[in-house]
């Protein structure tokens, strides 16, 4: 460590193309060792391609890369190992069967000599992994098997496998993406902790809150260039988000105070059971009006996914009552709940929105296909799906690689989103179910999800927007519902409750007026 | 009759047992293997033709019964690398490809054995004469009632098998090899990622797969009628399948399952026997473990997990 160099790691020039994109165009930029680097953009910019540069993943077309001052070429994730760099995929790479500690050690067990036959010690290394694991506050329990654990202790366990092969440049790709506020919290504190021992961070984000927290610096890219290198002290987020973005872009909302008609829905006395018959909604009663979002805040797993399930009819309900205009709803089936004038914007959308390997068009007849003009005496009319969706590509500002014929699978995340939201508001449903609606979308797709939730109220549509993001909460809802541990916990209306309280009630602090 | 029961089961269930092992090392590395069948046969082809040329040359009892399980997992594996190339190194549809290597297994050793028995022992037959393997008793504890069916009259190859089944046990649960190969059932992306090459341990684990299939193929073709004739294709591998799918994919339970198959079909036996059925009866007695395969899966498919990427083919480009 002792070696004269300026930076840990300097990327020189490095472009990298792929058929008809250009990834990563002349990129120079240098990385100080023990700093928090972020690299800021939004999706598709290339953050993710130049990391998997660095990490032996991709070669790069044109341009060099240096570590500890010296020129190196990475060939494969091994070798990048070897050079003590490490990865946190956005799509973790765990062993569901297997515990963490056999996830942590996999290609490189330790072994000991049993009657002379090599075995593989996992039993000695569980007490090491958790020493490691306390060292850095990552508080994991060795012997856990992947399968039974949550998405933030699945993250942590990557971290492990990092620091156990003794990593000292740590890349994490969006590691925030599928956390809850408080994970997010916890995992900025770890990153924090991994810097206070000297490790390098290199950080790809498109949460300016997040950067701004923790990070040093930041270098922003825009369409595969690199536009800029901030302080992150000294920048407003304000700045950041225009250099991503590439153009004036708005961080609040324009809404207007809105005015509530009659009730859609009436929830009433909801109680609804898993699948294990564990009661996981209590007890929860609540209406929406024309013209009003209202929203379900919460901490992950506190059962708002299934009521807003139960509401769609994709889940069953053990007692209570669901109301549509004055009919009981509760046994109705989804496709009857659909023409009725429910419409529902799943939080999976790769899972429960959409046919993947199916192209637009039909992804956007998915609700219709059956009927009158979309199906003639039983025979889909292809000419009719086309039409239809050329009309709402235009109409929502679908962007796709060829059009209606477009495969979803290559859309990108954003314009999948838009893609469901589309279909389904172009139902003319009264009610629209959103949930976790910008989940994993970049700046410029979010505040257009949100723009059009607002302008879907605006014209008479009641709204259930069902979210962890509590910004997004605060900043769309006209009334809130908190819920913790299947309870509704408080009701109030938006510009009534401050965002501490919606923070306590989440966390199941009672509140005695109502 | 009850020790009856025990014995023929037990030369039922072991040779059966190895080849669901077989089954699982393929399976638990990913590659769905229907091809069990085949490799059996196959294997056992071959240790059948390594008999007839050594009987041809020696007296009966020079000839080194014991050698002929090893030319037949050889030859499983042999025929096994022919299903690896296929869906490990040409990603070839898996289900498919199983199917493919029973077909061709049937037909292959059936026209080879013809035309081998016609041109070198000059008699038309689609048998090879394989000769006796040694039963063997244990003094004492054969004698002890209704267990001392377990320990009179078992083949030597029963007592091999459970060796192997030792050893399968360490090499998944305790080596690294083994825990690569439960890794790539898993999540292949996850086993490349720690430097692994996923392609090579499914590769062996097909070959595994395929060696002991053919012990398991040789030892039904001495249990059932001392040679080597296209009855040794009767359904055992796709039993084997079904007993590895009732034991969760894990080595003990399969175990059980395997016994069960093997003491429903020798109970049946006797029940036959003892009813004095005429052949054409004996032959529904003789269902019983095809039944109750089917009663077994109606119960179990629901609690069953398979391993997650069964199936998967593993393209290293595709992330």
């Amino acid at each position: 460590m002792t070696e004269e160099y300026d930076y840990i790691i300097e990327f020189k020039n490095i472009t990298k193309k792929f058929p008809g994109v250009i990834a990563n165009n002349d990129v120079s930029l240098s990385i100080r060792q023990g700093e928090i680097f972020a690299l800021l953009g939004e999706n598709g910019a290339g953050k993710s391609t130049l990391m998997s540069i660095l990490f032996g993943m991709y070669e790069p077309d044109q341009g060099e890369i240096w570590l500890r001052g010296e020129k190196v070429k990475i060939n494969s994730p091994n070798q990048a190992t070897e050079l003590s760099i490490g990865m946190v995929h956005q799509h973790f790479k765990l062993v569901e069967n297997f515990t963490i500690t056999e996830n942590i050690v996999l290609g490189i067990e330790p072994q000991k000599s049993v009657l002379g036959l090599p075995i593989v010690d996992i039993k000695g290394t569980d007490q090491k992994i958790k020493d490691l694991s306390h060292k850095y506050g990552l508080d994991v329990n060795p012997t856990d098997l992947i399968e039974d654990i949550n998405v933030s202790t699945r993250q942590r366990v990557e971290i492990l496998k990092m620091l156990y092969r003794e990593a000292e440049i740590l890349i994490f790709d969006e590691p925030t993406a599928m956390l809850t506020p408080q994970e997010i919290e916890f995992l900025l504190e770890i990153i924090k902790n991994l810097q206070a021992d000297g490790k390098t961070i290199i950080l790809i984000s498109h949460k300016l809150d997040e950067i701004k927290q923790v990070a040093d610096r930041c270098a922003v890219l825009r369409h595969g260039e690199l536009i800029d290198i901030l302080d992150v002290k000294t920048t407003s987020t304000q700045t950041m988000a225009n250099l991503m973005v590439g153009k004036q872009i708005s961080l609040s909302l324009d809404k207007e105070k809105n005015d509530p008609g009659k009730t859609v829905l009436e929830v009433d006395n909801l109680v609804i059971e898993n699948e294990l018959g564990i009661e996981i909604v209590h007890d929860v009663s609540f209406v929406i009006r024309t013209g009003e979002i209202f929203s379900l805040a919460g901490v992950s797993g506190n059962g708002q996914m299934e009521i807003a399930d139960a509401i769609a009819g994709l889940i069953p309900v053990k007692s209570g009552k669901i109301k549509f205009e004055q009919t009981e709803i509760t046994d109705f089936s989804v496709r009857d709940r659909t023409e009725l004038g429910i419409s529902y914007i799943p939080e999976d959308r790769q899972r429960f929105g959409l046919i993947l390997e199916m192209p637009l068009s039909t992804n956007l007849a998915l609700k219709s296909y059956y009927k009158e003009p979309f199906s003639r005496n039983h025979i889909l009319q292809d000419r009719v799906f086309l039409d239809y969706s050329d009309q709402l590509i235009n109409k929502f500002d679908i962007r796709s690689g060829q059009g209606s014929a477009t495969i979803v699978r290559s859309m990108s995340g954003g314009n999948q989103q838009k893609a469901i939201i589309a279909r389904e508001i172009d139902l003319d449903s009264k009610l629209l179910i959103f949930v976790q609606p910008t989940r994993g979308l970049d700046i410029g797709a979010i505040q257009a999800v949100r723009e059009r939730m607002i302008a879907e109220r605006d014209k008479g549509k009641a709204i259930l927007l069902v979210s962890l993001e509590l910004d997004e909460i605060m900043s769309c809802s006209d009334r809130i519902g908190v819920i913790y541990n299947g309870k509704l916990q408080r009701v109030s209306d938006a510009d009534l409750i401050s965002r501490e309280e919606i923070g306590e009630a989440m966390m199941g602090v009672a509140n005695n007026e109502q | 009759m009850l020790n009856n029961i025990i014995i023929d089961g037990l030369s039922f269930a072991l040779p059966l047992l190895i080849i669901a092992i077989g089954g699982i090392y393929s399976e638990r590395s990913g590659i769905t293997n229907l091809a069990l069948e085949g490799l059996l046969g196959f294997g056992a082809f071959c240790g059948g033709l390594f008999m007839a040329f050594l009987s041809s040359s020696f007296t009966a009892a020079q000839v080194p019964v014991y050698l002929s399980l090893i030319v037949a997992a050889l030859g499983g594996a042999l025929y096994a690398s022919l299903f690896a190339v296929l869906c490990v190194v040409f990603k070839a549809n898996q289900v498919i490809s199983g199917v493919v290597i029973n077909i061709l297994s049937v037909a292959l050793t059936g026209f080879l054995t013809r035309q081998i028995n016609q041109n070198f022992f000059n008699q038309p037959s689609d048998k090879f004469q394989i000769g006796v393997f040694p039963r063997v008793s244990v003094p004492f504890l054969k004698d002890i009632p209704v267990l001392g069916g377990f320990f009179s009259n078992f083949y030597v190859f029963e007592v091999i098998i459970l060796l192997l089944l030792a050893i399968t046990w360490y090499l998944l649960y305790k080596t690294r090899f083994g825990m690569h190969l439960r890794a790539c059932g898993d999540n292949p992306q996850s086993v490349d990622a720690a430097g692994i090459e996923v392609n090579q341990v499914r590769f062996k684990a097909v070959l595994i797969s395929g060696a002991l299939s053919g012990i398991g193929g040789m030892c039904f073709a001495y249990s059932i009628s001392a040679n080597f004739s296209p009855t040794v294709y009767m359904g055992a591998g796709f039993l084997a399948i079904a007993a590895l799918i009732f034991g969760n994919w894990r080595i003990m339970p399969t175990f059980v399952a395997c016994l069960i198959f093997g003491f429903a079909r020798s109970a049946g036996n006797e029940i036959g026997k003892a009813m004095k059925l005429s052949s054409s009866f004996f032959d529904l007695t003789m269902t019983l473990p095809y039944v109750l395969t089917l009663l077994l899966l109606i119960f179990f498919s629901d609690t069953n997990k398979a391993p997650r990427a069964l199936g998967e083919i593993y393209d290293k480009g595709k992330r």
